[in-house]
C-alpha cells in the first residue's frame, strides 16, 4: 500500500499490479457469479441446439410411415420444455453477470474515490478535475460494460459455437468438417476486418472532435469573426473539416460493407448442406439429422455478428481499468513525516536560495528573503512570474529543488506535515464552497464551533450583513440547489473560516473581478483585520493592498527583482514605478517623468540583498 | 439484436413542420442522388430475395431427397444455395456501399447549409441560442438524421424478406401461415410493454448517475478545502450512501433490460412447439410436404426478430425526424439585420450619429427609445451606467450587429443600412469584454484582422503596445501557441493580443467593452498604453470599467434606462454631484489614489 492521507478501516485489498489482475481481483471478490454464468451459458446453448435436434427428430417422425399424433405431441412438448429451460438459464446467465458488473462498477468507484481522498494536495494540484471526472465516470462505467454485456457475449457466443459443435459431433463425426473450416475462416476474416477498420474508426472519431472544436470556436468567437469580416474564411475551414469527415465516414462504411465473415458463412451454409446430404446419401444419417445439422449450423450466424462488438467492450474495459489504476497507483512524493517537528508556530518564514521548476522549466530562480512573524508581505509580478508557486513551497504543496524554505528556522521538510499545514491557511483566487449551509461552510473543519463563534468570525470577515440578508440567514444553502454567491462574498466566507481556525501563516491568493467600491471597502477591512493577527502573504492585483503591505516582493520571470517598502521601491524599482505611474501621474508631475525614464525594463535592476531575519 | 433497446431516451419534441413539409425538405437533399438511391433499393430487394430463395431452396432440396437424387444433382443444388448466399452478400454490399456514399454526401451538404445559415445570422441569433446547442445541431443532429436512412434501409430489407416468404408460404398453406402470422402481434406487444418499463428505469438510472457524478465532481474540486480542514470522512459517508443508491438503481435497470430476451426466447419456443405439432398434423393429412413443414420452421425464425425491430422503429424514426426538424429550423430562421442597399465604403472619418433611435432585443424590453447622440471623428466617448442601461447596445448597434426598430444611425452622414456591411466592418475595430483568441499562434491571432498583413506589419502592431515588452514575456514571442481559446495566455495577455489585432487594422471606429476581470498591475499598465495609442487615431466608443479610461475620455455619456442623463468631462461631471458622482462612488472610487491612500486608516 502506498502513502495515503485518508483510509477507512475495512477496505477490501485488491491486487493493483496490473489492469487485468486488478479486474480479476474485483471479480474474485464475488466468486460465484462467473462460474454461475458459465454453467448457465452452457445449458442455455445446449438447449438452443437441442431444439434443432428435436426439430430434426420431428422431421424424421413425420416423414416416416404410420406415426401417431401422440409421438409428435411429445416432441412438441419436449421443445416447449427445452425452450423453458433455455429461457430460465438465459435469465440466470444474464442476471449473474449483471449483478457482478454492477458490483464491480460500485466497488471500483468506491475504491477510486477513497484513493482520491487519500491523495496529497500535490497530486490534486497536478490533475485536472475534468480528467479525474472522466475516469471516475466513463472509465468506471466501461468496467460495467466490459462484463455486461461484453464478457457475457463472448462467453455466450463461445458456448454458442462449442455446444452446437458438440451436438453435431453426436450426429456424425464427419459433419464437423465444414463447421471447423468455417471457424478458421471466421477467425481470419474477423482479424483482418478489425485490423482494417480500427485506424479508420479512430481517425473518424478524432475528426469528429476536430470538427466540433473548430465549430465551437467559430461560434464562440462569432463577434470577432463578424467584426473582422472573416465569415468566408471560417466557412472554408468548416467545409474542409466536414469534407474530411465525410471521406472517412465513407471509407469506414466501405470496410463495413465488405464484411467477409458473412460471405464465409454464406459459403459454409451451402457447403455444409452438400456435405450433410452426401453423408445422408451414404445412409449414415437420416434426413431429419440433415435438418438438425442445418439448424445447428445456422446458430453460427449469430456468432459472426456479435464478436467484434464484444471484444471491443472488453478492450475498452481494460483500457478504462488501466486509466483508473494510473490514478490509484500514483504515488505522492511527499510523506506525512509523522516523526517531524510538531509545535506551535511563530510565523517566521525564510527562503534561502530557493530554486524550483515544473518538468524542467524553471519557475523560481535563486530566491532569498525573510519574513518576520506578523509581517504582511505583498507579492507582485506579472501572471506567470511565479507568485503562487512561491507560496506553495511554504506549506509543502511542492518541495524545493535546491535551497531551503524555513519556518521558524526549521526546514519545512523537517516539520510534521499535519502540524505544518494545519497552521498555514490559504485563501485561493476562486474560493470553493460545498453544497451545504453558510454556517457549515464557515465552520468547515471546526465541527464543534458554536453558532456564536461562527457569527463572530463572520462579523470580523464583514460577511455577517450579507448573510443575514438571505432569507434563511446562516442556514442558507450554498451552491447548485441554493444561492449563488458572488466572488466577493465567497472570499469573505473563506476569510471567516480563517478567523475561526486562526492559522499562524495566512496566504491570500486573490484576484477577483472588478467589484463595486462598497464591497471593496468591506474586503479591504476584512483582510486588514485578519492580516494583523499573523504572518500574511498577499498575492494581489489590488494596488491598494500593495500600497499598504509592510513589505513588497517584486517578481519577474521567477526572479526576485526588488523588495522593500512602498516608498523604497518607488525610488528603486522601475517595474514597480510603472505600476504606480498611472496613479501618481494626475497628481504629481515628477512621477510621470520617472515613468519615462523608468522604461528600461527589469534587466538593469539589481536584486536587493536579503534582509537579515 | 440490441435494437429492441434503442431509442429509449427519446424526448418529446414540439413539431413545427408538417410531416409533408418535412418530408419534402428531406427529399430535396436526396434528389441529386436519385440513381444511387435506386441502386440502394435494388440492392435491398435483391439481397432479401436471394436470402429468401436460399431458404426456400434448402427446403425444396429436402423434399427432392425423397426422389433419390444423383450426387451431381445434389452438388448442383447445393451450389445454387451457395450462389444465392453469395448473391445475397454481394447485393447487400452494393446497398451498403451506395447508401454510405449518399448519407455521407447528404450530411456534408446539410452541414454546409446549416453552417452557412448560422454564420450569416446577426448577433440576436447567438444571444438566443447557446453555442453548445448550435454546435450540436450542426454536427450531432445532422448525424442522427442520417441514422434514419440506415434505419429505413434495414427495416425495408426485413419487410421485403418477410413479404416474399409470406407470399410463398401462403401459396403452400393458408392456415399454417395464419398461425405463423398470429405470433407477430404477440412479439410486438411484449416488446412494447417492455420498452415502457425499460424507459422508466433508464431515466431513473440516468438521474441517479448524474447526481453521484455531481457529488464526485464537487469533492474533487473542493478537495483542498476538505484536506485543509480534514473532512475526508464526512465526504466519504455522503459518497458511500450515493454510491449504494446508484448501485441499486443501476442494478434494477440492468436486470430489467436483461429480462427481455429470455422472455422472448421462451415465447418463441412456445410458437415453434405449436408449429411443429400443428404442421406435423397437416403433413399427416397430406396438406403440405415435409420440406414445406421444414420451411415453416425456418421462416418462424426469420419472422420473430423483424417484429421486435418494428417495435423500436417508431421512436427511433421520430428521433431522426426531430433532429432533421431542428436542423431545418436553424436553416430557416430569418436574419433580422436588413441592409436596404450595399453602397461601397472606401474610407471613413468616423462620425457617428444616432437620430431618434428606438431599439429592443425582444418585444418585451425596450432598450433605447428616441435616442439621439452625435460622436465626432477621433473623439473618445466613454459610456457609463448600471447594468442594463444600454451601454453595450449602443456599441453593438454601431457595429451593426443588431437591427433597430425606428430612427436612424448615420455614419459620416450616410445611413448605416445603406452601406455594404462587409466593407463597413473593415473600418471597425472591436474588443469584446472577454477578448477572444482562436487556437493558433499569437501572430495568426493578430493577423486575423487583416489576413494580407505582412510579418513586419504584425510585428509593428505588436510593438505599438508598451514598446513590445509584452512579447518578451511570451515563451516564443509572436510564435507562441495560444492554446484553446487562448488558455496558454493570461487574461491580460489576451487583451494585449486583441488590442494588437485592432492596431493592425487601424480602424476608423474603435469599440471597446472593457474587461471587468482584474489584471496584474504590470500588464494593466501595458494595456493602458495600447489603448491610448488606438484612441488617438480613431473614434472610440468605450464601455468603461476602468478609472483611467474615463479620465482620458473626451466626453463621458451617463446612461440610465436607455436615456442620456448627463454628459461632459470627468471633472465637470464629478463637480456637478449628480448621477455620475453616484456611479463614480459605486464603481470607480476604489481604483483612485485617494482611496488607496485612505485604506490605510480603515479597519
Amino acid at each position: 500500500m502506498g502513502k495515503s492521507e485518508f483510509r477507512i478501516a475495512n477496505a477490501y485489498p485488491y491486487n493493483r499490479s496490473g489492469p487485468l489482475r486488478w479486474i480479476i481481483a474485483h471479480a474474485r471478490r464475488y466468486p460465484l457469479f462467473l462460474p454461475g454464468m458459465l454453467v448457465a451459458a452452457i445449458v442455455n446453448n445446449l438447449c438452443y441446439g437441442y431444439t434443432q435436434v428435436l426439430i430434426g427428430k420431428a422431421f424424421d417422425l413425420i416423414t416416416g410411415a404410420g406415426w401417431g399424433a401422440a409421438a409428435l405431441g411429445s416432441i412438441a412438448l419436449s421443445i416447449l420444455a427445452v425452450a423453458l429451460t433455455q429461457g430460465v438459464t438465459a435469465l440466470a446467465r444474464n442476471y449473474s453477470v449483471e449483478f457482478l458488473a454492477q458490483r464491480i462498477e460500485r466497488d471500483a468507484r468506491d475504491e477510486l474515490y477513497l484513493s482520491l481522498l487519500g491523495k496529497s494536495q500535490t497530486f490534486h494540484n497536478r490533475q485536472r478535475v475534468g480528467d479525474i471526472m472522466a475516469r471516475a465516470t466513463n472509465d468506471v462505467h466501461t468496467l460495467n460494460l466490459m462484463f455486461s454485456p461484453g464478457l457475457m457475449l463472448i462467453v455466450d457466443s463461445s458456448m454458442g459455437i462449442l455446444m452446437p459443435l458438440l451436438l453435431i459431433s453426436r450426429i456424425h463425426m464427419e459433419l464437423l468438417l465444414v463447421p471447423c473450416i468455417f471457424l478458421v475462416m471466421l477467425g481470419l476474416t474477423v482479424w483482418d476486418y478489425t485490423r482494417r477498420l480500427a485506424p479508420v474508426t479512430i481517425a473518424l472519431r478524432d475528426q469528429f472532435g476536430t470538427l466540433n472544436a473548430g465549430l465551437a470556436e467559430a461560434i464562440s468567437g462569432i463577434e470577432v469573426v463578424k467584426a473582422n469580416v472573416r465569415e468566408h474564411y471560417e466557412w472554408d475551414k468548416f467545409t474542409r473539416n466536414t469534407r474530411r469527415y465525410r471521406d472517412l465516414f465513407v471509407e469506414q462504411g466501405e470496410i463495413q460493407a465488405r464484411y467477409w465473415p458473412l460471405l464465409a458463412f454464406a459459403i459454409a451454409w451451402g457447403a455444409g448442406f452438400l456435405h450433410a446430404l452426401l453423408i445422408w446419401r451414404n445412409g449414415s444419417i437420416t434426413l431429419g439429422q440433415v435438418v438438425a445439422f442445418m439448424g445447428l449450423l445456422g446458430t453460427f450466424h449469430f456468432a459472426t455478428y456479435i464478436s467484434i462488438f464484444s471484444f471491443n467492450l472488453v478492450q475498452m474495459g481494460i483500457a478504462g481499468a488501466r486509466r483508473i489504476l494510473e490514478l490509484i497507483n500514483t504515488e505522492t512524493e511527499l510523506d506525512e513525516n509523522v516523526a517531524g517537528v510538531a509545535q506551535p508556530m511563530r510565523g517566521e518564514v525564510t527562503f534561502e536560495n530557493v530554486t524550483f521548476g515544473y518538468n524542467g522549466a524553471p519557475v523560481l530562480k535563486n530566491i532569498s528573503f525573510t519574513v518576520r512573524p506578523g509581517e504582511t508581505v505583498a507579492i507582485v509580478g506579472q501572471t506567470g512570474s511565479g507568485k503562487t508557486t512561491l507560496t506553495r513551497l511554504i506549506n509543502r504543496t511542492f518541495d524545493v529543488q535546491s535551497g531551503r524554505v524555513l519556518v521558524d528556522g526549521i526546514d519545512v521538510r523537517d516539520w510534521n506535515l499535519d502540524a505544518l499545514r494545519s497552521q498555514i491557511s490559504t485563501i485561493e483566487q476562486d474560493v470553493f464552497l460545498f453544497s451545504r449551509s453558510v454556517a457549515e461552510n464557515i465552520a468547515f473543519g471546526c465541527a464543534d464551533a458554536t453558532p456564536e463563534e461562527i457569527e463572530r468570525a463572520a462579523r470580523d470577515a464583514q460577511a455577517h450583513d450579507f448573510i443575514m440578508a438571505f432569507k434563511d440567514g446562516y442556514a442558507t444553502q450554498v451552491g447548485e440547489r441554493g444561492v449563488t454567491l458572488s466572488g466577493g462574498q465567497r472570499q469573505r466566507i473563506a476569510i471567516a473560516r480563517a478567523f475561526l481556525t486562526r492559522p499562524r501563516i495566512l496566504i491570500l491568493d486573490d484576484s477577483t473581478s472588478a467589484i463595486d467600491s462598497a464591497t471593496e471597502d468591506q474586503i479591504q477591512r476584512a483582510i486588514r483585520r485578519i492580516s494583523r493577527q499573523q504572518t500574511t502573504f498577499l498575492i494581489t492585483h489590488r494596488v491598494s493592498q500593495i500600497r499598504w503591505a509592510d513589505r513588497i516582493l517584486v517578481l519577474r520571470r521567477g526572479e526576485l527583482v526588488a523588495q522593500g517598502a512602498h516608498e523604497e521601491l518607488l525610488q528603486r524599482s522601475p517595474d514597480y514605478r510603472r505600476i504606480f505611474a498611472r496613479y501618481t501621474r494626475e497628481r504629481a508631475p515628477q512621477a510621470a517623468e520617472l515613468d519615462e525614464t523608468g522604461d528600461i525594463g527589469c534587466a538593469s535592476t539589481t536584486p536587493l540583498p536579503t534582509t537579515p531575519g | 439484436m440490441g435494437f429492441v433497446l434503442d431509442g429509449l431516451d427519446t424526448e418529446a419534441y414540439d413539431r413545427q413542420y408538417s410531416d409533408r413539409e418535412l418530408l419534402r425538405r428531406i427529399l430535396t437533399y436526396f434528389r441529386p442522388h436519385t440513381w444511387q438511391l435506386i441502386l440502394v433499393v435494388l440492392g435491398i430487394v435483391l439481397s432479401s430475395a436471394a436470402s429468401s430463395f436460399g431458404t426456400i431452396l434448402v427446403a425444396r432440396v429436402v423434399d427432392l431427397a425423397a426422389q433419390e437424387p444423383t450426387v451431381l444433382r445434389l452438388m448442383l443444388l447445393s451450389g445454387a444455395v451457395v450462389l444465392l448466399g453469395v448473391a445475397g452478400w454481394f447485393f447487400n454490399y452494393i446497398q451498403q456501399h451506395f447508401s454510405v456514399c449518399v448519407v455521407g454526401d447528404v450530411v456534408l451538404r446539410l452541414r454546409q447549409d446549416v453552417f452557412a445559415a448560422t454564420i450569416g445570422h446577426d448577433m440576436s441569433f447567438f444571444d438566443e441560442f447557446a453555442s453548445g446547442k448550435i454546435v450540436s445541431r450542426v454536427t450531432s443532429d445532422t448525424e442522427s438524421f442520417s441514422d434514419v436512412i440506415t434505419l429505413v434501409a434495414r427495416l425495408l430489407g426485413q419487410i421485403v424478406m418477410v413479404v416474399i416468404l409470406l407470399v410463398w408460404l401462403l401459396a403452400i398453406n393458408l392456415w399454417l401461415t395464419l398461425l405463423l402470422v398470429a405470433m407477430a402481434p404477440l412479439a410486438v406487444f411484449i416488446a412494447l410493454r417492455f420498452r415502457h418499463i425499460a424507459r422508466r428505469v433508464t431515466q431513473n438510472a440516468r438521474r441517479v448517475t448524474a447526481s453521484i457524478n455531481a457529488q464526485i465532481e464537487e469533492s474533487i474540486s473542493g478537495i483542498h478545502v476538505a484536506k485543509a480542514f480534514r473532512q475526508e470522512s464526512a465526504l466519504y459517508t455522503t459518497f458511500a450512501d450515493n454510491n449504494r443508491l446508484a448501485y441499486r438503481v443501476g442494478l434494477q435497470r440492468g436486470l430489467v433490460l436483461n429480462t427481455i430476451f429470455p422472455v422472448m426466447e421462451i415465447t418463441s419456443g412456445f410458437g415453434i412447439a405449436l408449429l411443429v405439432y400443428t404442421g406435423g398434423l397437416v403433413v399427416q393429412v397430406g396438406g403440405i410436404s415435409p420440406g414445406e413443414w421444414y420451411l415453416f420452421m425456418m421462416a418462424a425464425g426469420y419472422f420473430w426478430w423483424p417484429m421486435l425491430s418494428i417495435a423500436s422503429f417508431w421512436s427511433q424514426f421520430q428521433d431522426g425526424l426531430s433532429a432533421a426538424e431542428r436542423v431545418f429550423a436553424l436553416i430557416d430562421a430569418a436574419p433580422k439585420v436588413h441592409q436596404i442597399a450595399s453602397e461601397p465604403v472606401e474610407h471613413l472619418q468616423g462620425k457617428i450619429e444616432f437620430r431618434n433611435l428606438c431599439f429592443k432585443y425582444t418585444d418585451q424590453e425596450t432598450v433605447l427609445c428616441d435616442f439621439s447622440l452625435t460622436i465626432w471623428p477621433k473623439e473618445t466617448v466613454a459610456l457609463v451606467g448600471h447594468t442594463g442601461a444600454g451601454k453595450s447596445s449602443i456599441a453593438r448597434l454601431i457595429a451593426r450587429f443588431y437591427e433597430f426598430q425606428e430612427g436612424q444611425i448615420l455614419v459620416d452622414g450616410r445611413d448605416i443600412r445603406r452601406l455594404d456591411l462587409q466593407q463597413y466592418r473593415r473600418h471597425i475595430g472591436l474588443v469584446p469584454q472577454e477578448p477572444f483568441l482562436f487556437s493558433g499562434t499569437v501572430r495568426e491571432n493578430i493577423r486575423y484582422a487583416l489576413p494580407d498583413a505582412s510579418d513586419e506589419q504584425v510585428l509593428q502592431a505588436a510593438r505599438q503596445i508598451g514598446y513590445g515588452d509584452w512579447l518578451d514575456d511570451l515563451p516564443n514571442g509572436l510564435d507562441t501557441d495560444v492554446g484553446e481559446r487562448g488558455a496558454n495566455l493570461s487574461m491580460g495577455q489576451r487583451q494585449l493580443v486583441a488590442l494588437a489585432r485592432v492596431l493592425l487594422k487601424n480602424p476608423a471606429i474603435f469599440i471597446l467593452d472593457e474587461a471587468t476581470a482584474s489584471v496584474d498591475p504590470f500588464t494593466e499598465a501595458q494595456i493602458q498604453a495600447g489603448l491610448e495609442t488606438i484612441m488617438r487615431d480613431s473614434t472610440a466608443i468605450v464601455i468603461a470599467h476602468r478609472l483611467s479610461t474615463i479620465r482620458h475620455a473626451d466626453r463621458i455619456i451617463v446612461l440610465e434606462q436607455g436615456r442620456i442623463i448627463e454628459e461632459g468631462t470627468h471633472e465637470a461631471l464629478l463637480a456637478r454631484g449628480g448621477h455620475y458622482a453616484d456611479l463614480y462612488n459605486t464603481y470607480f472610487r476604489h481604483q483612485s489614489l485617494e482611496y488607496i491612500e485612505s485604506i490605510g486608516v480603515i479597519g
